[in-house]
């Protein structure tokens, strides 16, 4: 009997999901505003990366607001795991060839963290991609030299200047250009080059370095209490 | 005076090997000449060499030259016919109806001396089908073998490293 309900169940949902999905025509693009970003993006913002173009330039301050929210995480994370007493464990030496693989990588990963913010208006990936790839970088480290710290103040310096460039670049808008908060004021230069799309790259390179040190203090949090 | 200046020299000529190197990974990455990317390209080289040179100079990466990098390629070959001739052996030996393995952990020396060929070398010897890195301790490294041949740490050096540590011996001399 519970077998049977369970199927007559199952028939429902599935009928209902097919019943409302065949409905909705699949690979067109269906709301107003997203064939309005695909049409004029590229003129407005001067970035060939459409999701570019909708993340840091129509949406920049929702993206602001998606940064406040790592930072905000980060901060709770502080808090929850400060712990008064401090405890001193052994900690093993990595092998050679972790220690020795690590330390050989780090420089290529920082290299392909630069890449992937510095052309995130261009190809796929942007700020938090790249800040992410940054992370990893230093995770590795803390993983195969057991005892290395980042510097906690340059960390700290370097996340607020990131968030500082974000918002004064967005203040600049303000008085400039359009006048609204985080207008593109700066040339937009040719389509598909490195210096185009005004003030996208540079508020991508400041997220890259934002987000990079964001989750780098999250991994040092995690790392000294294990 | 003069060990100072020379001293500077080297430094120079470091500081000029990492940022070539990060150079040509950035040209491989973006793969193009236009001189947007070439300017970017050279400040973030200049910026991650700049903070990074003093923790990379003691990893021991090879001085290069032409016949360093033609033993490189050299390398690169030896090691893929030595890869294809263990997978043949580690294929016998998983499809043969007796199963004739012998399993066990051996110790090999190593004459190299810089942290970055030891790299290698156990890398390439874990890459080999059949034998695994398990550590490496000094000039000894510990090796789990599918068919242990010897347990004497001469010869199954000669088995397991001679092969490659022979062009490896000449890339980092």
């Amino acid at each position: 009997m519970k077998k049977f309900f369970s199927l007559i169940l199952l028939i429902i949902i599935v009928v209902g999901m097919i019943y409302t999905i065949h409905q909705i025509p699949f690979g067109k693009n269906q709301s107003k505003i997203g064939k309005y970003f695909v049409a004029n993006g590229k003129d407005e913002t001067g970035a060939a990366n459409i999701v570019t173009s909708v993340v840091v330039g129509y949406r920049s301050f929702d993206t602001l607001g998606e940064v406040t929210v790592l930072f905000l995480a980060a901060i709770g994370l502080g808090a929850i795991l400060t712990t008064t007493k401090k405890q001193n464990h052994d900690i093993e030496k990595a092998s050679l060839i972790l220690n020795t693989g690590c330390r050989f990588l780090f420089p290529l990963v920082l290299l392909f963290s630069a890449y992937i913010f510095i052309h995130g208006h261009l190809s796929p990936g942007g700020g938090f991609q790249g800040g992410a790839v940054v992370a990893s970088g230093f995770l590795l480290i803390y993983l195969a030299c057991p005892g290395k710290r980042i510097n906690k103040v340059g960390n700290t310096i370097s996340e607020s200047v990131g968030g500082l460039i974000f918002i004064i670049l967005g203040a600049i808008g303000l008085f400039v250009g359009d006048r609204y908060f985080l207008a593109n004021f700066l040339p937009k230069g040719e389509l598909n080059t490195l210096f185009s799309a005004g003030i996208i790259p540079i508020i991508y390179i400041a997220l890259g370095f934002k987000v990079g040190s964001e989750l780098n203090s999250v991994i040092d949090k995690m790392m000294e209490e294990s | 005076m003069a060990k100072s200046s020379v001293k500077n020299e080297s430094s120079v000529k470091n500081f000029l090997y990492l940022f070539i190197f990060m150079m040509l990974i950035w040209l491989a990455l973006t793969s193009s000449l236009h001189w947007q990317e070439l300017i970017v390209g050279c400040v973030v080289s200049i910026v991650i060499t700049f903070f990074l040179n003093s923790n990379y100079q003691p990893l021991g990466l090879p001085s290069l030259n032409l016949i360093k990098i033609f033993y490189i390629f050299i390398y690169l070959i030896v090691l893929f016919i030595e890869i294809v001739k263990a997978n043949f052996d580690v294929a016998y030996r998983v499809l043969h109806p007796k199963m004739p393995i012998k399993p066990g952990v051996v110790i090999i020396k190593t004459s190299l001396r810089q942290d970055i060929a030891k790299l290698i070398l156990a890398n390439s010897i874990t890459l080999t089908p059949g034998t695994f890195t398990l550590d490496i301790k000094k000039d000894k490294l510990l090796i789990h073998w599918i068919y242990v041949r010897s347990e004497n740490i001469e010869d199954s050096t000669k088995l397991i490293g001679a092969r490659f540590e022979k062009y490896l011996g000449k890339i980092f001399s």
